[in-house]
């Protein structure tokens, strides 16, 4: 049985579009909650160590840790793009796997590479 | 038979192609889900959060020893999960580095670290050092409203993405 492309090019559209929106409403609402969390707390730091309730003993830690919450954030972002990745890509070779299966007449399992 | 022939040979190309195109494998990026940090973080969360509103006003440190202990099972528990979940090495093959490095190029700057760890090992970490750094300022000298307030704050957004990591990993 010969492949019908249009239809495997619909299907694994289908797959990953199933995949991505549900995860692009996750991304959106992390980095917004992320980057206003990141903006107070950086306005809470500078208002502090104006007015000195932010004490020697912390302010160079505080201002350290923007820093470092900042590139943490973005790795997370990094690291959940790679989530996504991989069920886009998992999911397009499963819709492939299958049209191949059903041309060939025979039932390959996908392998996994690691 | 012409005919015949041509049309088993499309299909033969077909089939090459489609296996070509996808290298013939699924992948894995990202570490597997573990549930016992996820529940862990979660339970970390509620028990920092607990202490956070306790201390909210600001605190003496006269009444540190009344917190103390709090503050040590907090770093305990955190310092155990961070461990867990570094544990989990991060899968290393040839999608991961290309995917890193598009990744990379579109943000411009590189991002210089250690991609043998989840990031999230990295969040739990800075939430014990938050902890650590809170506990050793109460001892000291006590925390005032505002820098209880910056303690909690910087918690929140640790905790953030930590846990939203760890719940994406379920899948």
């Amino acid at each position: 049985m010969a492949i019908d492309i249009d239809q495997l090019v619909s299907d694994m559209k289908t797959a990953a579009s199933g995949v991505l929106n549900a995860d692009v409403s996750t991304f959106r609402g992390f980095s917004e909650r992320q980057l206003k969390a990141i903006a107070q707390q950086a306005a809470l730091v500078a208002t502090g160590i104006e007015t000195r309730q932010i004490t020697e003993e912390t302010e160079q830690f505080f201002l350290d840790s923007l820093e470092d919450m900042a590139l943490s954030f973005a790795k997370t972002l990094r690291g959940l793009l790679m989530v996504t990745i991989e069920k886009v890509w998992n999911a397009i070779v499963g819709v492939l796997w299958n049209a191949i299966s059903d041309a060939a007449g025979v039932v390959l399992p996908v392998p996994v590479k690691n | 038979m012409l005919v015949a022939l041509r049309e088993w040979s499309y299909s033969r190309i077909l089939l090459v192609a489609a296996f070509l195109s996808i290298a013939g494998c699924a992948a894995q990026l990202a570490p597997p889900y573990d549930k016992t940090v996820a529940d862990g973080l979660n339970s970390a969360n509620t028990e920092a959060m607990t202490l956070m509103a306790a201390t909210s006003q600001g605190t003496d440190k006269n009444s540190f020893s009344a917190r103390e202990d709090t503050y040590n099972a907090l770093i305990g528990t955190l310092d155990a999960l961070a461990l867990s979940a570094g544990a989990r090495p991060m899968p290393k093959n040839r999608f991961t580095d290309a995917i890193n490095k598009v990744l990379e190029k579109r943000g411009g700057k590189p991002i210089d670290d250690d991609d043998s760890t989840p990031p999230s090992a990295h969040s739990i970490k800075k939430i014990a050092e938050t902890l650590t750094k809170m506990r050793d300022t109460d001892k000291k000298q006590g925390v005032t409203a505002i820098e209880a307030q910056a303690f909690k704050g910087q918690l929140v957004i640790y905790f953030d993405q930590a846990i939203t990591y760890e719940n994406f990993l379920q899948r």
